[in-house]
């Protein structure tokens, strides 16, 4: 064999061709990492002088003293913050310290910690609980453990850094970590086994940090963030942070509570949208969408009224309220066409001449056969989640879903603040205290790499994959993710990749003043799964135990809506609602295109607003010049002039990825007014909710379609038509419009 | 790309210009992806490389000095991503889910045996196999893949001289048959 052959050989290996997608995502993610490094320079040649004197490592140019080597080993980190530590709870003062050798409690303490400190070093790895937590980020101590180490090196050490306590942000910081630390210093001791050497937690990390020491991890973390987006061992996206750190925010330390004076408002994040048009059914016949039973937006308009104000209008998207609500359609009988659609046109209650057309969706139920589920809890624990309504009641939330569960589904934990750690590796439910325990442990602090967590999570859910049951993530946050990948593209691109592995995702929203609304869709549109928000254990209650079935297990998936309207019959359309889950034409039928999924038992329901040809009310003068060109070519073959419309539904069996078409003509018999319609007065009950949900939905938004419809009417059409209304859901709308109009009493739209 | 505008690129994004930047990586992706398929022999892993790849380019670009060729520090620093990667996954790049290089059709025969001999090279060891990339597969003198690889020239000649060997006890006999 010679050269020329070996050659040949291996140029002709063939090479597929790179694909476009993870072409662009790698690019995106050099150019963010590029970007990123450009900022650090920057900040880096500016720079804050004390900080680089102290870090050593910020400048290469910088004077290489025999000490920076020692002080950039981790053991010496350690010792020195686990000595200031034990000059903290000896409360004895630095001066103190220096005469200090009488060696009783507190040197034995000090020796305690530091063996821990090395077992730790020795192998962290091994198993630690946040063995999953980069080991890499070595030269990350914080400042508080900068701090520290100066005390306990050499005197005229000690004089420079005595310069740097005079720094009022420094002073700061420590004086905010100092009961932190102490307090799960002292629980270290008490439990004598804690791994967990270094306790501080600064709270003002990322800006300090960051500049320092970038260029430390600079050369690690590219890998590390990459990794973390592979799924890799250790997927900890963020330099500014250490992992002993994470692990005592994780579990140990108390909450520390913001000022008192801090108020979170004004953040919330909404996607900006137009309200649909009228449509006139001549130029564009067909409507196109996909379903989304989300309700994230329902919850937070309530919550909004509830404190006296309206909610922004892009916060209110029509069909979630619509879709909040669990409307008793017909029932399809087998899973193997796992939904049915009931149609029904109501006149409209807004405006003359014009009639409502109810589409109808109900899934099946699966109550009996309940499949396995694998699910991982991805809580975010960073220092925003710290409220009433954020951290605690997730983990109130999170304990009400375990009963919901059966004895031997897997539940696995994973946290993520600054970066991201697994608090409970996959667990049976049976062990149902020990999952409890795991949630009654963590607290809030920190920022908020969520994509970092996102990893982890799959990767604990691919850990336990099976092939079986349902396996999903569910996030939980206030839907900040400011560090690590904030790409959103990015996100959306491995939520996706996942998704397409078998594993979805639900997105749970908490809090307000900070809630990122847009990218939860985002992120759980693309996951295949439910974006809820959670403003009250009773809603907790809602999505997680009374609607398990349908937020966790999905029974179709990507389900789209075709709707092509007769022209003979109707002169225009609206489509009310579903701005953000607009499709084109040709999507329908692209299996490859992604749309909203349906749960076990989910009801979907859709309203147009149609304008019947010949209505006095079409607002489209009809063209001049047009008619003339109306020859009646192929009517000669089937008589669709009963027919307002045709209804397509596409959808994928969860396990499929080739789609189904259910299609349904619209009739005149669909029609309440017409002599033909049969219809049970329960399912018209259903409709006329919807109806009230959907006008005050609109007035919400501006009320342009809804003529003279008023908060009133409202609340006289919900109040008609509550029907059973087992969990006061209804009544609670109506409770939720009398607010809406004392509201705008005050605050005139 | 010409020489002057890989050149402009290059400056350009070592500079901070994060357009220069994104277009150079957009250029060499292809070439990277290629470089990393090579190297492992599975798709999805070569995509994971050359993404981390391209993330560590984006804080090495400064370190390139222009003394040898872009794409040959380009192969280098493609390789060691690939090397640490598997290194951290703590497994070797597989072969199973690999390429399929033999498509039946009448150069079924060759097919085979080139497949079988690039998996005997995937096979050597690190060193030997990155220096028969280099040297065989992408025609570098022993020279310069020896400065690429950060070693002597004479250990460049030497693993190609032990992988052709090992390469040749296993399939010198065989092709005289086949």
């Amino acid at each position: 064999m010679d050269d020329a052959q070996l050659k040949k050989i291996l140029d002709n290996t063939d090479v597929p061709a790179a694909d476009d997608n993870a072409r662009k995502r790698a690019v995106n993610m050099a150019i963010a990492e590029f970007k990123e490094s450009q900022k650090e320079n920057e900040k880096t040649s500016q720079g804050i002088p004390f900080l680089s004197r102290l870090m050593g490592k910020t400048n290469t140019q910088q004077r290489r003293d025999p000490m920076e080597k020692a002080r950039n080993k981790r053991f010496v980190y350690g010792g020195m913050a686990t000595a200031m530590a034990v000059v903290l709870i000896a409360g004895v003062s630095f001066n103190q310290l220096e005469n200090y050798d009488a060696g009783v409690g507190g040197n034995k303490t000090a020796a305690h910690l530091n063996k821990v400190q090395f077992k730790t070093d020795g192998d962290s790895l091994s198993n630690s609980t946040f063995s999953n937590i980069s080991q890499n980020i070595t030269g990350t101590r914080e400042q508080t453990p900068l701090k520290t180490r100066e005390k306990v090196e050499t005197k005229q050490q000690l004089a420079e850094v005595d310069a740097i306590y005079a720094e009022p942000r420094i002073a700061g910081n420590e004086r905010q970590d100092a009961p932190a630390a102490v307090a799960s210093i002292e629980e270290s001791i008490s439990t004598g086994t804690s791994s967990l050497p270094v306790p501080i937690n600064p709270p003002a990390r990322g800006r300090l940090n960051k500049t320092k020491e970038s260029k430390m991890v600079a050369a690690k973390r590219p890998m590390e963030m990459a990794q973390g987006i592979m799924g890799g061992a250790a997927p900890a996206s963020s330099p500014t942070f250490s992992d002993d750190n994470v692990a005592s925010r994780m579990i140990g330390v108390p909450d520390i509570m913001p000022p008192p004076d801090y108020k979170d408002v004004g953040r919330d994040k909404f996607e900006d949208f137009k309200i649909n048009p009228i449509k006139s059914v001549a130029q564009e016949p067909v409507s196109t969408f996909s379903v989304d039973v989300d309700t994230a937006s329902y919850s937070f308009v309530r919550r909004q009224l509830n404190s006296g104000v309206l909610p922004q209008k892009d916060a209110v998207r029509v069909e979630e309220l619509i879709n909040y609500f669990d409307y008793n359609y017909p029932m399809p009988e087998a899973k193997s066409e796992p939904f049915k659609a009931t149609v029904t046109l109501t006149p409209s209650p807004w405006a003359e001449g014009k009639k409502l057309m109810h589409i109808g969706i109900k899934g099946y139920d699966i109550q009996e056969e309940k499949p396995k589920s694998n699910i991982v809890f991805l809580l975010d624990v960073s220092g925003s989640m710290n409220s009433q309504d954020k951290l605690p009641l997730v983990k109130n939330s999170m304990k009400m879903l375990l009963d919901s569960l059966n004895p031997d589904d897997t539940i696995a934990i994973a946290v993520y603040a600054g970066a991201a750690g697994t608090v409970l590796d996959p667990t049976k439910v049976s062990e149902k205290s020990k999952i409890i325990a795991a949630l009654d442990r963590l607290s809030a602090g920190g920022s908020t790499a969520g994509a970092a967590g996102i990893n982890l999570a799959y990767q604990l859910a691919e850990q336990n994959f099976d092939d079986e049951a349902v396996n999903r993530v569910i996030l939980a946050t206030d839907g900040d993710f400011n560090v690590g990948i904030t790409n959103q593209e990015e996100l959306k691109d491995f939520v996706e990749r996942k998704r397409e592995k078998g594993i979805f995702l639900s997105v749970l929203g908490f809090g307000q003043g900070n809630y990122n609304d847009h990218m939860m869709q985002t992120l759980a549109q693309n996951g295949n799964g439910v974006a809820a928000y959670i403003d009250s254990l009773n809603e907790a209650r809602k999505v997680l135990v009374d609607e398990a079935t349908s937020t966790l297990f999905p029974i179709a998936k990507d389900v789209k809506l075709q709707v092509e309207f007769n022209p003979e019959a109707v002169a225009e359309y609206r489509l009310v609602g579903y701005e953000t889950r607009a499709l084109k034409r040709e999507d329908f039928n692209n299996d490859k295109v992604d749309a909203g999924d349906i749960g076990a038992g989910h009801t979907v329901t859709a309203i147009y607003e149609i304008t019947p040809v010949g209505s006095q009310s079409v607002s489209v003068d009809p063209l001049r010049y047009s008619a003339a060109e109306k020859v009646e070519t192929h009517k000669a073959d089937t008589d669709f002039s009963g027919e307002y419309a045709f209804l397509k539904i596409r959808y994928k069996l969860p396990k499929e990825s080739k789609s189904k078409l259910i299609t349904t003509p619209i009739t005149r018999d669909n029609d309440m007014e017409h002599v033909q319609f049969i219809r049970q007065p329960t399912h018209l009950n259903e409709f006329n909710f919807a109806t009230a949900v959907a006008g005050f939905a609109q007035i919400l938004k501006g009320g342009q379609h809804t003529g003279d419809l008023s908060y009133d009417d409202i609340i006289s059409l919900a109040n008609g038509s509550k029907g059973k209304d087992n969990f006061g859901y209804r009544a609670e709308f109506v409770q939720m419009v009398r607010l809406a109009k004392s509201a705008s009493t005050i605050q005139p739209r | 790309m010409d020489e002057t505008e890989e050149q402009r690129l290059i400056k350009g994004a070592q500079a901070g210009d994060a357009d220069a930047f994104e277009a150079l990586v957009n250029e060499y992706y292809e070439v990277m992806f290629k470089m990393a398929f090579k190297w492992c022999r599975n798709e999805q892993d070569a995509q994971d490389i050359t993404q981390d790849a391209c993330i560590k380019l984006a804080r090495g670009i400064g370190s390139f000095k222009g003394d040898s060729a872009f794409t040959s520090w380009l192969y280098r620093l493609v390789i060691n991503t690939a090397k640490d990667w598997y290194k951290k996954q703590n497994r070797h790049p597989s072969s199973s889910d690999g390429l399929e290089t033999a498509k039946i059709d009448e150069k079924v025969d060759e097919k085979l045996f080139a497949k079988q001999v690039v998996d005997e090279i995937h096979k050597l060891p690190d060193g030997e196999k990155e220096a028969m990339f280099l040297v065989i597969g992408e025609g570098m003198s022993h020279g310069e893949a020896a400065k690429l690889l950060d070693c002597k020239e004479s250990t460049v000649s030497w693993r190609i001289h032990e992988a052709r060997k090992k390469l040749n006890e296993l399939f010198e006999g065989e092709r005289a048959h086949g």
